[in-house]
């Protein structure tokens, strides 16, 4: 489903380690991200793909390796790190909210104090990325007073009026209740059908089969296989993929 | 069986007043002093390194380890042989008080800003929002609902606190009643509407407190 399959290169990690103490949480990673694709990181639990993913901006350091992000490399001066995550949008398994402030205020509080945009513009971007995700009638809740797959919603609105190049979503519905993981599945959905760059950690396996430009399973720290859907599903050749599949499908 | 004279405590409100306007001003001075330096001390505790955050840690650990008596008789008694000038017993209580106030407040605060959780900074930096806004809009609004019971608390511990003062002589609502019932030897009616002043300022502070926590405990999230 991916609509640029040879768009230019937006993130790129070279031989990323993480270690805590003696446990090795990131051997060696590589992958290389374009523009346009979007990549669902898939594995058993404790394989390191979270942590992967939090490394990309920032919120976990790396011991060693690079990540270039649009250019801008980690490790680097400090101010790298905050311009990649202007850049990257992420969205937690527990989204985070910040409880004390209304829907309205959770999604302009970035855009004017990150990138200095005027009250009147961040309050009509709110509003109009409520829309998108479909719940633009609740703009003047508190969080609490949502469900949690309308919380989730306004997650991916908030990290979207950064007007990020990447999307970074870790588990996004791995919190939720049955019953609202559909609703949330569909706002990614539509993100990627309109062509945002996307990293994916989830469990979801049947929805990043369907909307996946590639494939990645992670397992003790490392990938262990990289590829498109089709060879991921039909045709690996990796018998702990098979494993993996065999028990999730 | 003692008679209970309640004309020997009308007779003397205005004294009794005196004493609770020091016993205030005790209250709101240290209180204010011991925020600020609270703050500082707490702020440098989390965010400073080395040297600044030792420091920090040390004067916490310090003043909550010595009663407030000891405390303000050293500063009244023992301060002036080093330096020379001999403080007010107004100056050497509320430094006192303020100084043993504020390492209270400091872990109060400590408290507070820890127990937001790590999500919410994470969500807040990781929309590239500058480290002092993620301060100003997300850590401290929420650290601050957290603290209100346990500052009440401190408040509280003031009020009492600020008895110990007539111990150096300042003019608060414990030594005005010991000066008067000295006079007419009618402690047992002094010191019952000196005890009631306090559980009048100190009852409603506690209620409230209970009451902002069950409003908390109602919003888990």
């Amino acid at each position: 489903m991916s609509t640029q399959q040879n768009g230019e290169t937006i993130v790129q990690c070279t031989n990323v380690c993480k270690s805590y103490g003696s446990f090795v949480a990131l051997k060696n990673i590589n992958l290389n991200v374009r523009k346009g694709e979007v990549v669902c990181i898939v594995g058993p639990s404790g394989g390191g793909k979270s942590t992967f993913l939090r490394t990309i901006n920032g919120l976990e350091e790396i011991d060693s390796g690079a990540i270039v992000f649009d250019g801008i490399t980690i490790p680097g001066p400090s101010k790298n790190v905050r311009t990649i995550r202007r850049e990257a949008g992420m969205v937690f398994q527990n989204f985070n909210l910040f409880p004390h402030m209304t829907v309205r205020k959770n999604l302009t509080l970035a855009p004017m104090r990150a990138r200095g945009i005027n009250s009147d513009d961040a309050n009509r971007r709110a509003e109009r990325l409520l829309n998108r995700v479909g719940i633009g009638n609740q703009i003047d809740k508190y969080p609490d007073q949502l469900s949690g797959g309308q919380q989730q919603r306004v997650a991916i609105a908030r990290a979207l009026a950064m007007e990020p190049k990447v999307m970074l979503f870790d588990e996004p519905t791995s919190a939720l209740d049955p019953e609202m993981v559909k609703e949330v599945l569909e706002v990614v959905r539509e993100l990627a059908v309109s062509g945002m760059t996307m990293i994916i950690v989830t469990h979801e396996i049947g929805f990043a089969r369907e909307i996946s430009s590639r494939m990645v399973f992670m397992m003790d720290g490392a990938i262990v296989v990289d590829a498109s859907p089709k060879t991921f599903f039909e045709d690996t050749p990796d018998l702990r993929l098979q494993t993996f599949l065999s028990k999730v499908l | 069986m003692i008679s209970f004279n309640t004309d020997e405590i009308v007779r003397n409100l205005p004294e009794l007043w005196i004493g609770l306007q020091y016993t205030l001003v005790l209250v709101f001075v240290s209180l204010a002093v011991g925020t600020v330096i609270g703050l500082a001390a707490c702020l440098g505790r989390l965010l400073g390194r080395g040297l600044l955050s030792t420091l920090c840690t040390g004067y916490t650990t310090i003043f909550r380890g010595i009663p407030e008596t000891v405390l303000m008789f050293w500063l009244y008694y023992c301060a002036p042989l080093l330096g020379g000038v001999r403080p007010s017993s107004m100056a050497a209580a509320l430094v006192a008080m303020s100084l043993y106030l504020g390492a209270m407040l400091s872990e109060v605060f400590r408290g507070g800003i820890l127990a937001v959780p790590k999500g919410q900074t994470e969500a807040a930096r990781s929309l590239g929002i500058p480290e002092v806004w993620v301060w100003i809009n997300v850590i401290l609004p929420q650290a601050f609902r957290i603290v209100i019971p346990p500052l009440i608390g401190v408040a509280a511990l003031a009020v009492k606190v600020s008895g110990i003062a007539s111990t150096i002589g300042v003019t608060e609502l414990v030594y005005q009643a010991n000066i008067i019932a000295g006079q007419s030897y009618r402690y047992f009616e002094l010191f019952t509407a000196v005890g009631l002043f306090y559980f009048m300022i100190l009852f409603p502070m506690s209620m409230l407190a209970k009451r902002y926590e069950r409003k908390l405990a109602m919003r888990t999230r």
